[in-house]
């Protein structure tokens, strides 16, 4: 499998540049002309970057994290999701690169093969970071209904925790 | 989100305000700096990635493959206009194949551009549950997390997450379908009504 995702990448671009070939497309001219475009949309996706990262860091700094963590354990175990991973299930919505970290720290903790890490496992790799995807996304575009989609999102990423949890009880 | 931030912000502020206020500016300013860094990766990612898109407008790829999807991601977002058809098709497929930071720059220029249709309410919505309830078939990161770590089957959550995830995109759809129906399908149940009423009528 790693093979395959290690080949697929360059393979996407050598077929890239034999099909533009074949087209005639000016390829130089073209790939910068893309490129150009990758400044404006860092420029404006930016400051939601920061403001979603300043909320996370300060969500943990403050304790607030570990002190919901504590206060929402009994709910956790009520649903059958073990209390270990609530930290990894707070962070990853919020940060990718802050909950791949907490993620090794799970691993590392309770060993890569046990019922908590590969919990931990499953609940990362089928949900997203789904309040930075809406800043980054939704950069600066109005909508009413955005509010009750993020809401809908969160409410499926917590059904698919506690069904990961079940699940991993028998897989 | 608004909501989300003021209250998160004034809860901390107010909580870092008693414990440790000389932690609050730095902890403020690792997160900016740590963004700008984030940015600059991202930057380089973008470029990378739309570099490569626009080649593949250029000779006409993205056109054929979102012609390939047209059918489904039309009746899915009902949405006509070809350019904002390419950047969703190109948005998920990137998504399944699990190429992120690919993802991203598709995702915010299918975005701006259905904000422009008149379906933007629904399609838009649709485009993020899509996007944030992670369509991934393969989960490499993890995969790789794993394998560092020394596990004795690295693979075997891949089933699991793939069930899982499938689920909880379901559920996404559904939901946002149920809340925010399209205009179009609207519509169409209007005009059937009315269509009764008319036959109604006349009998």
């Amino acid at each position: 499998m790693n093979v395959f995702m290690a080949i697929l990448i360059p393979l996407i671009f050598l077929l890239t540049f034999l099909y533009a070939a074949r087209k005639k497309v000016k390829l130089f001219d073209c790939f910068t002309q893309g490129v150009t475009g990758a400044i404006p949309l860092i420029v404006s996706i930016f400051p939601y970057i920061v403001a979603v990262s300043m909320l996370s860091a300060v969500f943990t700094a403050s304790g607030l994290e570990t002190w919901l963590t504590q206060c929402l354990s009994p709910v956790f175990n009520a649903c059958g999701v073990p209390t270990q991973i609530a930290p990894l299930l707070l962070v990853k919505p919020l940060s990718g690169s802050g909950s791949i970290a907490v993620l090794s720290d799970i691993l590392q903790t309770y060993g890569v093969d046990s019922y908590i890490a590969r919990c931990a496992c499953v609940a990362y790799g089928s949900s997203e970071t789904i309040f930075y995807i809406g800043a980054v996304y939704f950069a600066g575009l109005q909508r009413k209904k955005f509010t009750l989609t993020l809401w809908i999102c969160v409410g499926c990423y917590l059904f698919s925790v506690v069904v990961c949890c079940l699940l991993c009880r028998f897989m | 989100m608004n909501v989300l931030f003021y209250t998160v912000m004034l809860l901390c502020t107010a909580i870092m305000l008693v414990t440790s206020p000389q932690t609050f500016l730095s902890t403020l300013l690792g997160a900016a700096s740590k963004s700008a860094t984030l940015c600059i990766s991202l930057l380089a990612t973008y470029s990378v990635w739309l570099g490569l898109m626009q080649v593949w407008q250029a000779c006409g790829l993205s056109q054929k493959l979102s012609r390939l999807l047209r059918p489904i991601s039309k009746r899915f977002f009902h949405v006509d206009d070809t350019q904002t058809l390419d950047a969703i098709t190109m948005n998920l497929s990137v998504n399944v194949l699990g190429i992120s930071g690919a993802a991203t720059p598709y995702g915010i220029q299918a975005a701006k551009l259905l904000d422009k249709t008149d379906e933007a309410e629904y399609a838009s919505c649709m485009l993020f549950a899509l996007n944030a309830t992670s369509i991934q078939l393969i989960p490499t990161s993890i995969i790789g997390v794993r394998t560092a770590l020394g596990s004795a089957t690295p693979a075997d959550i891949v089933l699991p997450t793939i069930i899982v995830s499938f689920l909880s995109t379901f559920l996404a759809c559904l939901l946002v379908r149920l809340f925010i129906p399209p205009k179009s399908k609207r519509i169409s149940t209007e005009k059937r009504r009315l269509l009764q009423k008319n036959k109604g009528a006349c009998i």
